[in-house]
């Protein structure tokens, strides 16, 4: 942002924030700085924007794999299963705890081994299903934290929570939040991308909603913008058709003029930021189909996400983007990849779920350690809950399925300030409940906070008469796999 | 030298707090402190949260939010607060402590005094530390109008409060705002729409006294009203199109919507439209109207997830009525006490179950339906179906009148016929209507329906016994016919099966379309433990129907069944006969969400999961149509018809002489009866068909048997602990205040003239519609969080008139618009800005961007496009292809035509991908309740108002309709075109940028023919043929370029 812009804006506290770009954080920290308290103290030696404490990662890209994914068939390496197969699933294990009315009215609960083979991967030696080899090539980059629980057992709940940290519909998502606290680092784009893309294992599969990167209570400018896959990367992003790019600039330019002349008759400041605002359309309109063309990457760095990286809309694509996009300075890019909901025949739609996603997102690892920005940039790789240990259909090895099970299940995270090389927290012998280390999802938003150099307790929003937070009232930072 | 303090506070304020308007307009640094305005706040920041009401968090047993804990003598024998003694108050030592562990608040609880806040509450104690109720908790009163040092300026009475504040501020009012900019501002704040230039035209030589009056007058009586003040209220209702939820199905509550149009332009008066809302389905002998209108409160989201546990979501419903009443009529954050008395306000978290039991009382299931209405719903013609309906009804009445008067001559013919049956011993007779699958299994498999139908069967050892009308196949548990791919339904098909048993084992599939594997959907009609079953499967489990006779079937015995299905998706519209009679049933599974329908064929004697059946199986008939009672009966009649005419008329049974007048009827009628039976079958068939067309709608209703409410603890579904009965709560009670019972009680209650907070929330809610903001900020909350009014006794005064004036509605929008607070130019100066940039002080009128159903509807009536139809079901205009079908399996259908051009309350909401250009102006995403508004101002606005469809059509159209006019100059093209959007005449400087952008664009499409094409094939309203293309073009572009000017999408 040029002095020059800056002279024009407004000095009211109002419409200073209101300038997207401008405000790198500003508006949290506004709202920092308003409570008389000792986090204005904190913020006064942080910055830009809020940071409570030297950030470890500056930008995060979260891998969230919709539906569920079986830790059961993936990470959570149970030997003792295959021998009780087929057996019935001990009330002692299970204790009573509550099932989704998809399974609660089965007559049985017969323990379902995993068909796939594990082995140990790396100096770490993590355990890693067969299904994911390019996932455990990389294993000593990784985290699996295996010990995660939630608190939700079916999709929408649990989705909203793991984005919101609330079950319900009306909070901000985790990137809007970041995009409130910390602002974009490029001035050009959105400060949260979010991207979808279908799995092949389950097309079917359960749906996602806006919500999901939307900024609930918080402004709306603070909301992901979704990047699609087919048509136009942004909505509404490119001219209409016979309106060129020269035609547009110039049309700009009359528009500022004509709008500064109502700024110099109403002296509304809010006309400066609309100013500023199609000036940054305008820029967005010239730097988004830059970002989107791959043309500047060597043959290899594509191939490495595999072969459907150059097909616009895949997960692999989309890995391909979210480096892109970080590399840009895109503070928070998720990835939501359906399709993990293996009720039943999990052996049929499992494995094309791992395709789409194993070597993408292993790439996206290891490309960003090649280039550097490993370090800094925050990845994380997980669904919603997890699966159960007993059978939901018809038990045989080609059919099985599992239902939702939020009392365990494993998610990885590298980078920017997480321990690699590390398996942490453990379950029982039937990966039903966690005994050790247990990891809430709001531990989980704590300790992302924590890498990003925020305070989960102090990032907060006023709104009906209190304090919010990412993390509402709970939430510790799990220290022990912080670097 | 107050001021002086005050200015410098300001400026401070701006560089750092967000909330500064609350400690300039709240602490003043007056000697006078004033217990709500500048001591409260202070409390309930910083010291509620530890010793306010919530009693399980509270520390010490000190209670800060009321006289009597904050007087109290402690454990310690100290007291918090002795009146008129600062230094014996224990208060006051904690906040001044230097010894951390003794300091308040404590250092590590991320709350902190200010120097001037330990001042206040030093200086309040010594002066005696008068003590109030909660300012919003203490019932209006009437106040004294202010003297004002220029009485010419106000227009309404109130006007004097916004002035004597202004004075006190040292402040003027700005001048009032120009004709056109007013008549901009008051047409877009009353109808959402633009004036014409018609309209302008009038007012401006208008030079009358009630010129602006007249005005107002006419916006207020125009339909355009109901519609613009609805969104509002949509907004606050969360209403929305869809279920809301992971599937997001469709819903139809756009009835409820038009009631709320209809009644916002018939001005009912708020306390009705309240009762109504909340309750009009208790009210006595409840009109239709009336119970449409209690969808306000079944809007909230519904999850249809498989899997999901029915009662945690039938809490949630009822929460969301309560945080949503609360939030629209009490202006409460109630929604904190679900879990635990409220931290800020005297609301207890019994309390809050009180209330949750006044919402917990309706037949509804916790699991809503996919796809459609959830009970409890009604059938809600429109008006107009419902004339339709009467007429059909008359015809029908008529025409069975005609063949009464018919009966003498029919039962003689019928007589005469009976004879020549004697001769044909072999006919018999068998509803036609709607007949699919007719298989008599006399020794044969054809399908007389499909007599070249592929009907086979996979063991040849099938035999074909003597059976009740001629043979019978028998099965042993090992034969499966399949029929093919026939008789295939899905969950809104209805359907019969009519056919005779005679079982040999207690298990067996009978028929179905599933495949005979264990997680196979479809449907089946089996025995199971010797109960006939029917099933109707999607998954089984959490989406399935299935139900049973209570009786199981006797072995070896033939028995006529009869199964009817509705398409009704729910038990109750299953129905089996044996032998023409209703069998009583159990409804094991009750779930059925999606559609059933399979590919797989239709099966005899297997057909599904189950084991295959033995036994015989006669005359089995399917019809696509749900059998009536007395079809059924007389389907289980197998007396052949000549036998039962062979009886004298008094020895047969009822069956019998209904199958032999049917019959009759049916076939042999005499040709003026069978003409008018033709016209009774046809009325049936249409009044079928438009009873299929009329829209349900979702209300309230009360089950008979009050349900027990509890209190749940941490607010969990599954932790019920004390029962409580309906209530509210006791800080907004009163005395002599009515018993409450339901929700009819509590309706009146919120509308009580004693009601200390509906009238305030409801016209603060209101002047936010007006200036951007309410008198109190916080329009969602009027607890000790919320925000002091700016103006207290203006709204104390506007409740009253409203209460006063029978809670008019029209009228409090009038007063306001009429207001010389409100007719104020909007201009600021630097001055005001620095002083006061929210405006809260109302120095000059409101400049505020529009909403985004506004900047929608501006441009669609510019350009001539926008249709003017009222309500009906949503509609689908334009939007990015592939939008839904990226998140989820549902896709999107374009409408075409008039739709496209419909005011924006009537697109299609759905809640889980709203429509991308409203949220990007801040539309509600109506998952929940919201009466705050919010604007921003982001890129992606430019980027829509730039290149959407919508707006680029409307350029074009906007283009079109001024070159149509003839003899005009570019200028003045221009002009008209700018004056058509903006509603004044552009300056000299802004028609030379204008006229030189065009004469830039003529050029550029002069020699880009192509370019000027494809502009103008934007949008599916066809393009004016008789205009140059390149002319067209060009002044498209420039429309385009006014559509983006700040100043049109902003009020003036």
């Amino acid at each position: 942002m040029s002095q020059q812009l800056l002279h024009t804006l407004p000095t009211s506290r109002r419409h200073f924030f209101s300038a997207a770009g401008l405000g790198i954080g500003a508006a949290a920290l506004s709202s920092l700085l308003d409570q008389p308290s000792a986090r204005a103290a904190k913020s006064s030696d942080a910055a830009p924007g809020l940071t409570h404490f030297a950030p470890k990662a500056k930008r995060v890209i979260y891998l969230f794999q919709s539906g569920g994914p079986s830790q059961i068939d993936l990470f959570d390496y149970k030997p003792r299963l295959r021998e009780w197969g087929g057996g019935e699933l001990p009330g002692s294990v299970r204790r009573g705890q509550r099932l989704t009315g998809m399974t609660s009215g089965q007559a049985s609960f017969p323990i379902a081994a995993s068909k796939y083979k594990f082995a140990q991967h790396g100096q770490s030696g993590a355990w890693v299903s067969e299904l994911l080899p390019h996932t455990s090539r990389i294993a000593d980059r990784l985290c699996f934290v295996k010990s995660m629980f939630t608190e939700a057992i079916n999709h929408d709940p649990a989705i909203t929570f793991f984005q919101t940290g609330t079950q319900l519909a009306g909070r901000p998502s985790i990137g809007a939040w970041l995009s409130y606290g910390l602002g974009t680092q490029n001035l050009d784009l959105p400060a949260f991308v979010a991207l979808v893309s279908q799995g092949t294992g389950n097309p079917n599969d359960q749906p996602l909603y806006d919500r999901l990167w939307g900024s609930g209570f918080l402004p709306t400018k603070y909301q992901g913008i979704k990047f699609r896959g087919s048509g136009e990367p942004v909505l509404h992003l490119s001219n209409p058709p016979g309106i060129d790019d020269s035609t547009r600039r110039r049309m700009l330019d009359d528009l500022s003029r004509l709008n500064q002349l109502q700024l110099d008759k109403y002296a509304d400041p809010e006309i400066a930021t609309r100013i500023a605002q199609y000036e940054l359309a305008y820029r967005m309109q010239m730097s988004v189909p830059d970002l989107t063309n791959l043309a500047d990457e060597s043959a290899s760095a594509i191939d490495m996400y595999g072969p459907e990286a150059r097909k616009p809309g895949t997960f692999a694509a989309n890995c391909l983007l979210a480096r892109r996009l970080s590399e840009r300075g895109v503070r928070f890019v998720e990835l939501f990849h359906r399709g993990w909901d293996q009720h039943t025949k999990l052996p049929e739609q499992l494995p094309g779920q791992c395709r789409d996603t194993d070597q993408p997102a292993a790439a996206l690892v290891t490309d960003l350690a090649q280039r550097g920005l490993l370090d800094e940039t925050l990845v994380i790789w997980g669904g919603e809950f997890g699966r159960t240990v007993y059978c939901q259909g018809q038990l045989t090895p080609e059919t099985y399925g599992r239902d939702h099970h939020p009392r365990c299940f494993t998610v990885w995270i590298a980078g920017g300030g997480i321990k690699p090389g590390l398996s942490f927290g453990q379950t029982d012998e039937h990966s039903y409940n966690v005994i050790e280390n247990p990891v809430h999802v709001h531990d989980l938003h704590a300790t992302l906070l924590h890498c990003l150099g925020i305070d989960h307790t102090q990032l907060t929003y006023f709104y009906q008469g209190r304090h919010h937070r990412l993390t509402d009232v709970h939430g510790k930072v799990v220290q022990e796999i912080v670097a | 030298m107050f001021a002086s303090i005050t200015q410098s506070a300001v400026l401070l304020a701006i560089v750092v707090s967000p909330l500064w308007t609350r400690s300039v307009l709240g602490v003043e640094f007056s000697a006078d402190l004033t217990f709500n305005r500048d001591i409260r706040p202070i409390l309930s920041d910083n010291c509620f949260h530890c010793h306010g009401p919530d009693e399980a968090q509270r520390q010490a047993n000190l209670r800060l939010d009321t006289q009597d804990g904050a007087f109290a003598e402690l454990e310690s024998g100290n007291r918090a607060i002795v009146p008129g003694n600062a230094s014996g108050s224990e208060l006051v030592r904690r906040i001044m402590s230097a010894d951390d562990s003794e300091l308040m608040p404590p250092p590590d609880s991320a709350r902190k005094l200010t120097a001037t806040q330990r001042d206040v509450l030093q200086r309040w104690i010594q002066g005696g530390a008068s003590w109030q109720k909660h300012w919003s908790l203490i019932p209006p009163e009437r106040p004294a109008l202010p003297k004002v040092s220029n009485p010419e300026w106000p227009r309404e009475v109130w006007d004097r409060f916004v002035l004597a504040r202004l004075e006190s501020e040292g402040l003027q009012p700005s001048a009032e705002a120009d004709k056109s900019a007013l008549l901009r501002r008051v047409t877009l704040d009353l109808t959402g729409l633009p004036p014409t230039l018609e309209e302008l035209e009038s007012f401006q030589t208008d030079q009358s006294s009630q010129a602006y009056e007249k005005v107002v007058d006419r916006l207020l009586a125009s339909p355009r009203f109901g519609e613009r003040m609805a969104t509002d209220w949509l907004d606050a209702a969360r209403y929305a199109d869809t279920n809301g939820y992971q599937s997001d199905g469709i819903r139809h509550m756009w009835r409820w919507r038009d009631w709320v149009i209809d009644a916002l332009n018939r001005n009912m008066p708020f306390d009705q439209f309240t009762i109504e809302q909340l309750a009009g389905d208790m009210l006595e002998g409840a009109t239709l109207d009336q119970q449409i209108a209690t969808g306000f409160n079944r809007n909230h989201r519904g999850n249809a997830e498989g899997g999901i546990i029915p009662q945690e979501y039938a809490v949630e419903y009822v929460v969301d009525r309560v945080d949503t009443t609360a939030t629209v009529w009490l202006g409460l954050t109630l929604g904190c006490a679900r879990c635990h008395d409220h931290k800020f306000d005297p609301v207890s978290q019994r309390e809050f179950y009180q209330l949750f039991a006044l919402f917990n009382n309706v037949p509804e299931r916790g699991r809503a339906t996919k796809y459609g209405n959830s009970d409890p719903q009604i059938k809600s013609p429109t008006p107009k179906q419902q004339a339709n309906l009467r007429e059909i009804e008359e015809q029908l009445a008529a025409c069975r009148a005609e063949l009464d008067a018919q009966r003498p001559q029919i039962d003689e013919a019928q007589a005469t016929w009976e004879k020549t049956l004697r001769d044909e011993p072999s006919r018999d007779w068998w509803p036609g209507d709607g007949l699919l699958v007719d298989l008599p299994l006399d020794g044969s498999i054809v399908d007389r329906c499909n007599p070249s139908g592929k009907v086979a069967a996979n063991q040849a050892n099938l035999t074909f016994p003597v059976g009740q009308i001629g043979a019978a196949a028998e099965f042993s548990g090992e034969q499966r016919i399949d029929v093919g791919d026939v008789a295939s339904f899905g969950f809104l098909d209805p359907f019969s099966i009519s056919l005779w048993v005679q079982p040999q084992t207690a298990d067996g599939v009978m028929l179905g379309r599933m495949e005979e594997a264990a997680d196979a959907s479809g449907y089946t009609l089996q025995l199971d433990r010797g109960k006939l079953q029917l099933n109707l499967i999607v998954r089984w489990l959490d989406d399935a129907l299935r139900v049973e006779t209570t009786e199981p079937l006797e072995m070896n015995r033939w028995r006529h069944v009869v199964v009817t299905y509705d398409g009704s998706r729910a038990a109750t519209g299953v129905k089996i006969y044996l032998d023409g009679q209703p069998a009583p049933l159990n409804v094991l599974v009750d779930e059925l969400n999606q559609t059933f329908k399979t590919k797989s064929l239709l099966r005899i004697g297997a057909g599904g999961p189950g084991p295959r059946y033995a036994g015989k199986l006669d005359e089995l008939r399917i019809y696509g149509r749900k059998l009536l009672a007395e079809e059924a009966e007389v389907s289980a009649n197998s007396t052949p018809l000549h036998v039962i005419a062979a009886l004298p008329a008094a020895e047969r049974s009822p069956a019998q002489s209904k199958k032999l007048a049917a019959c009759f009827l049916d076939r042999h009628a005499p040709a003026s009866t069978a003409e008018i039976r033709s016209k009774l079958l046809e009325l049936e068939k249409q009044k079928m068909k438009l009873d299929q067309t009329i829209p349900t709608t979702m209300v309230m209703q009360e089950l008979p048997e009050q349900r027990a409410t509890f209190v749940l603890t941490r607010g969990e579904y599954d932790k019920p602990a004390e029962r409580v009965l309906p209530g509210v709560p006791a800080s907004v009670s009163w005395e002599g205040q009515p018993s409450i019972h339901n929700r009819l009680d509590f309706a009146r209650w919120l509308v009580s003239p004693q009601n200390p907070l509906t009238a305030r929330v409801t016209v603060n809610r209101i002047w936010q519609l007006y200036f951007g903001q309410g008198l109190v900020k916080t329009v969602n909350d009027f607890g000790s969080q919320g925000e002091r009014p700016s103006h207290p006794e203006l709204l104390d005064f506007l409740a009253i008139e409203f209460i006063s004036r029978g809670w008019n509605v029209k009228a409090l929008h009038k007063s306001i618009v009429m207001s010389a607070t409100y007719r104020q130019s909007s201009q600021m100066t630097p001055m005001l800005t620095q002083r006061d940039p929210e405006n809260r002080l109302l120095a000059r009128g409101p400049r505020l961007r529009l909403s985004a159903e506004m900047v929608r509807d501006q441009a669609l009536a510019v350009s001539d496009l926008l249709t003017q139809e009222i309500g009906g079901p949503s509609v689908f205009p334009y939007q990015p292809v592939g939008l839904w079908k990226e998140l989820g399996d549902a896709d999107f259908k374009q409408d075409h035509g008039e739709a496209l051009y419909r005011r924006s309350l009537y697109t299609f909401w759905k809640r889980t991908a709203a429509p991308p250009t409203m949220i990007a102006f801040d539309a509600a995403g109506r998952e929940s309740c919201r009466v705050l508004q919010t604007r921003t101002n982001t890129p992606l606005q430019a980027l829509a108002l730039m290149n959407e469809v919508t707006f680029v059509e409307a350029a074009r159209k906007l283009a079109e309709r001024v070159l149509r006019e003839e003899n005009k100059t570019s200028q003045a093209r221009l002009e008209t075109m700018f004056r058509l959007v903006l509603v004044r005449a552009p300056t000299p400087d802004e028609a030379s940028i204008l006229s030189s952008g065009l004469a830039r664009h003529l050029e550029h499409y002069r020699r880009r023919p192509e370019a000027a094409s494809n502009l103008l094939a934007l949008g599916e309203s066809p393009r004016d043929k008789t205009l140059d293309v390149t002319e067209l073009a060009a002044y498209t572009a420039t429309a385009n370029l006014i559509l983006n000017l700040d100043e049109t999408i902003t009020k003036p």
